[in-house]
């Protein structure tokens, strides 16, 4: 082991000795780097497929199967009108289910936090079971239900079956449980002086939530905004559950298209696609780091 | 002036004032009434999209709507859907495959890795954690058709396969072609697992990391080797972290099959990774001979929902819901 | 704006915050809720100023019932402990609040404000952001946010509890000359009696939700209805003793084993009467050590020994052990005494107070 030529100072109570201690760390990051390596390996090929003419493995080849290849073609779709109608759609629903569900959970959050009213117990048991259920069960039902809605007058044909506002209703509707049970834990954390003080100074109970409460859970806001526009951005199993055709297709459903429709499958095409659509979140990754990991942690407030 | 000082005050309730009830009645319905007006959104939503589902899911199991009779008035059925399921050839080999996946994916990742990652990253330095479990977090950040689309790519065959390509490279030919068509549970399992994995550890970490450094440090001081305080100290403390995760991530995998849609739609060949709720999914969107069988999916559907109900049960319990409720400290007037 | 409250009570699901609050405010008067911390004087606030519903009995504004007027129709000021600002608006912002959403117009707004917070010291602040105020200046515009909108009626709860020791006495001047020159009415909430003495026309102690006195300051102190009050007021407290009074030879005796001092017929007739056991009370202040160049008469002096010497700065606090009976005595000058000494003690007998120790009135005063 360690040659002890000289005697080792007397050391304050602390952490294992230093060698078995050295040793850990390795181990740790040993585990560590070990563990993320499938991640790394599937975004570097991303990355690298989509410069290239063809893969194999991670390696670009050129036509001739020699290592090279870098090309820009796979880029082309940038000028096809689909893939911006298909951004569009993936726009449309990120962004209707950020006002959404934002509005719908800071009204309802305040509501179940601030309110005496009947029923309150039984709608924030409501909440939290809705909570753990997923309602991925429910989409046979739900699209007799969208089928319905599109028979509305006037209005159905913008929220019913195969339409990009049935999607992001269908979304809101999933997401809802989540964002008012963070909603509700960002208004219960609110001092109640500071709500009293308006009504005293003369505010009505909305203008209160408008003027005074919503500006102080700004913050949880925005972490749920990022949070839902994730989803909608990403979202792909109720879009090709509930829309027919190209016309209303978001970017996930474009793709999976792209990869099955195309025989055999472009890998190169497909893969600058898939880059193509996580632009928007990259640039959250780097930018929102703590934050993302604090809302993803968010659906567990209380444990 | 002062009143009596009586010792049984504090025991007796106060009483309203005979009369008074009445005319705060009004007042009740209209403070109920403003904070419905809050909820409106919500209540219009969950029940166009939760509750009345829910119903038309369990009238429909017991219809036999499908494609082919679909403009005809429903006719019910009885439980003759439920024999069906339960008589199916494949209800068996359904039934293990959900058993399977759920429990393996659980003990493996969503728990097992999870908490191993959770320890690891919050016992080395704080910065080099937290990019641990940034990286992490990047598939669960990832559209779920890309996501699926770079496994597809990795779990290829020669020569395109990513993992065909380095394993041989690395650690000899003896982990050579392994493929999706080959072993589509492993890729199932991985996919699903590396998805999961991240929540537990975000929770785990958290839990982790609120545990009081005085407790840690009075353990060293007393001896204990790291993994003693693991065992002794760490775990005991995230207890309730580890049975919230296990009853919520249980009802996820039970509940969702997106990546196993995308990655091998059940397959390769007949029902080889096919769960529960695909099975739902499957016979009412994915049509046999041009035909979607409604019903029969909504049949599937409702018996995984009735799970689901209980285990949302078991997850509210859990939730340690009586400390959740702060009663209101504003009455409406 | 006279204010009643008439068995004004309060409970959620049986426990009981505010039970049977029965009193009179005199226009333009400051009265103190006075009490530990949970004993109700906040609900009882709160009730008046709307924010609680009561759950029996009635509040009146010169006559008027409002228990179902709304906080914002019954032209109240109040002023929290945490301030309460609003932490997204400014300085003119906070204080503007109330005349914006009664839709003042700007030029009266600007005007309004303007003279208010001149009158609080911080007209020149108007521009800043909460957060770059010290405490101080924050409940300054607490203040001015609640007199803006020229109330009736001025609620504080306990506003000064935040601010250090300095501070706290300097507002405390201040708010009591603002109260007395604008003559409005004003309930303040506190725990502290100090406060509560100085600033009081007039002092409600309060109890587990019950009130236990009402009275002004100098009749609390010097004569207290109830034992918890005795014991409640005065820092350091009240000392209690179990004793029978005895009347021998005409003269009124207090007996116990420890005890055995000679009493004025004033003070001890009424506990006399009183079959065995009463509560005898006696303040640190009137007991003190005996000046051998002023002999004190038979009868007044007990024998103790030093337990505690505690100097206070101005005054010296000793604990004493009288035959195993433990008393605070607070005295001028210690004049050298030390734990352990056996000092000769003389008792100021004409203030001492008598309570019944089964309903723990006085014999006195109740």
């Amino acid at each position: 082991m360690t040659t002890t030529e000289i005697a080792p100072p007397i050391r304050p109570v602390g952490p294992l000795p230093k060698t078995r201690e050295k040793m850990g760390r390795r181990f740790a990051y040993g585990f560590l780097i070990l563990s993320i390596v499938p991640i790394l390996i599937g975004y570097s090929w991303l990355v690298i497929a989509t410069f290239s003419f063809r893969t194999e493995g991670l390696l670009p080849r050129n036509a001739e199967g020699g290592i090279g290849g870098f090309t820009l073609r796979n880029w082309d779709f940038v000028t096809d009108a689909a893939i911006w109608n298909a951004m569009l759609n993936s726009l449309l629903i990120a962004v209707a289910m950020v006002i959404g569900v934002g509005v719908a959970s800071a009204a309802g959050g305040y509501a179940l936090s601030r309110f005496k009213f009947a029923g309150r117990k039984a709608f924030l048991t409501g909440t939290l079971v809705l909570h753990a259920f997923k309602a991925e069960m429910l989409l046979i039902a739900i699209f007799f239900v969208l089928r319905s809605l599109g028979d509305i007058p006037i209005i159905g044909g913008f929220i019913g079956f195969n339409t990009v506002g049935g999607v992001a209703l269908v979304m809101i509707a999933l997401e809802l449980p989540l964002g008012i049970w963070l909603m509700k834990g960002f208004f219960d954390n609110l001092p109640w002086d500071m709500e009293r003080a308006a009504l005293i100074d003369g505010a009505s109970r909305f203008r209160v939530w408008w003027q005074i409460m919503l500006p102080q859970v700004r913050p949880g806001l925005a972490a749920l905004s990022l949070f839902t526009f994730i989803a909608g951005w990403n979202a792909y199993l109720v879009p090709f559950t509930f829309t027919v055709g190209s016309k209303v297709a978001n970017m996930p459903v474009f793709l999976n298209q792209l990869i099955s429709d195309t025989a055999p499958t472009n890998w190169n095409q497909v893969a600058a696609v898939g880059m193509f659509q996580m632009v928007p979140l990259i640039i959250f990754f780097i930018f929102t780091q703590e934050l993302l990991l604090n809302i993803y942690a968010g659906g567990s407030k209380g444990t | 002036m002062t009143p009596p000082l009586e010792k049984e005050a504090l025991v007796r309730a106060a009483v309203g004032e005979p009369g008074s009830t009445r005319r705060t009645l009004g007042r009740r319905v209209r403070s109920t009434a403003t904070a419905y007006g809050f909820l409106g959104p919500t209540i219009a939503l969950v029940l166009t999209f939760f509750v009345v589902p829910g119903i038309l899911l369990l009238i429909l199991s017991f219809t036999d709507l499908a494609s082919v009779n679909f403009g005809d008035p429903w006719n019910f059925v009885g439980f003759a859907n439920f024999e069906r399921l339960f008589t199916d050839r494949f209800f068996p080999k359904i039934l293990r495959n959900t058993v399977f996946y759920v429990f393996t994916t659980l003990i493996l990742f969503n728990l097992g890795l999870a908490l191993v990652l959770a320890l690891v990253t919050t016992n080395i330095p704080r910065r080099s954690g937290f990019f641990f479990r940034l990286v992490w977090l990047l598939p669960r950040l990832t559209p779920s058709v890309v996501y699926i689309l770079m496994w597809k790519r990795i779990a290829q065959a020669e020569p395109f396969g990513i993992y065909n390509q380095l394993v041989p490279e690395f650690l000899g030919a003896s982990g050579g072609n392994l493929f999706l068509g080959g072993s589509p549970w492993t890729f199932v399992i991985l996919t699903n697992g590396f998805i999961g994995a991240s929540f537990g550890m975000i929770i785990f970490t958290s839990a982790l990391l609120s545990i009081p450094e005085d407790l840690l440090t009075a353990a060293k001081v007393d001896g204990a080797s790291t993994w003693r305080i693991i065992r002794d100290i760490k775990l005991p403390l995230i207890k309730w972290p580890l049975l919230f995760i296990a009853t919520y991530q249980t009802l996820s995998l039970l509940t969702s099959f997106e990546y196993i849609l995308l990655l091998t739609e059940g397959g390769p060949g007949l029902f080889t990774t096919e769960v529960w709720a695909l099975t739902a999914y499957k016979r009412a969107f994915a049509s046999y001979a041009g035909n979607s069988q409604w019903a029969f999916g909504a049949t599937w559907a409702i018996v995984l929902v009735t799970v689901a109900l209980m285990f949302a049960v078991v997850y509210v319990k859990l939730f340690k819901f009586k400390e959740l409720i702060q009663e209101p400290r504003i009455d409406n007037l | 704006m006279r204010v009643e409250l008439d068995n004004l009570s309060k409970s959620w699901d049986g426990v009981v915050g505010a039970d049977r609050i029965t009193l009179d405010i005199a226009d333009g008067d400051l009265v103190a809720f006075l009490g530990p911390s949970g004993c109700g004087k906040t609900t009882t606030l709160l009730m008046v100023a709307g924010i609680y519903k009561p759950t029996g009995g009635t509040i009146s504004f010169d006559g008027r019932v409002v228990n179902e007027v709304a906080p914002k129709d019954r032209g109240i000021g109040m002023v929290f402990q945490s301030y309460a600002l609003y932490p997204h608006m400014t300085v003119f912002g906070n204080i503007s609040y109330p005349l914006r959403i009664q839709k003042v117009n700007k030029g009266e707004i600007r005007e309004r404000v303007q003279r208010v917070a001149d009158m609080m010291g911080i007209g020149d602040l108007l521009d800043r952001n909460i957060a770059q105020l010290s405490g101080g200046q924050q409940q300054r515009v607490s203040l001015g946010r609640a007199l803006v909108k020229e109330p009736q009626l001025l609620l504080f709860d306990e506003p000064l509890s935040n601010l250090d020791a300095r501070l706290r006495l300097s507002m405390r001047g201040e708010i009591k000359r603002l109260q007395d020159g604008l003559g409005i009415t004003s309930i303040y909430v506190t725990h502290d009696q100090v406060e509560a003495m100085t600033m009081a026309d007039k002092i409600a102690v309060m109890s587990k939700g019950v009130l236990q006195a009402y009275d002004v300051p100098e009749d609390l102190y010097d004569r207290p209805k109830t034992l918890f009050v005795a014991g409640f007021v005065g820092n350091p407290p009240m000392n209690f003793f179990d004793v029978e009074i005895m009347r021998t030879d005409g003269d009124f005796r207090a007996k116990s084993g420890a005890i055995d001092l000679v009493l004025p017929a004033d003070r001890a007739e009424k506990a006399a009467a009183a079959k065995g056991k009463v509560i005898m009370g006696i303040r640190p202040e009137d007991v003190d050590l005996v000046d051998d160049s002023a002999p004190a008469g038979e009868g007044l002096t007990l024998t103790g020994e030093i337990t505690v010497v505690e100097p206070l700065g101005r005054e010296d606090l000793l604990g004493v052990g009288i035959n195993g009976v433990d008393m605070h005595v607070l005295v001028d000058k210690a004049r050298g005494v030390r734990v352990g000494d056996s000092v000769d003690f003389v008792f100021n007998t004409s203030r001492v107070q008598f309570f019944d120790p089964e309903t723990e009135l006085s014999f006195l005063w109740a």
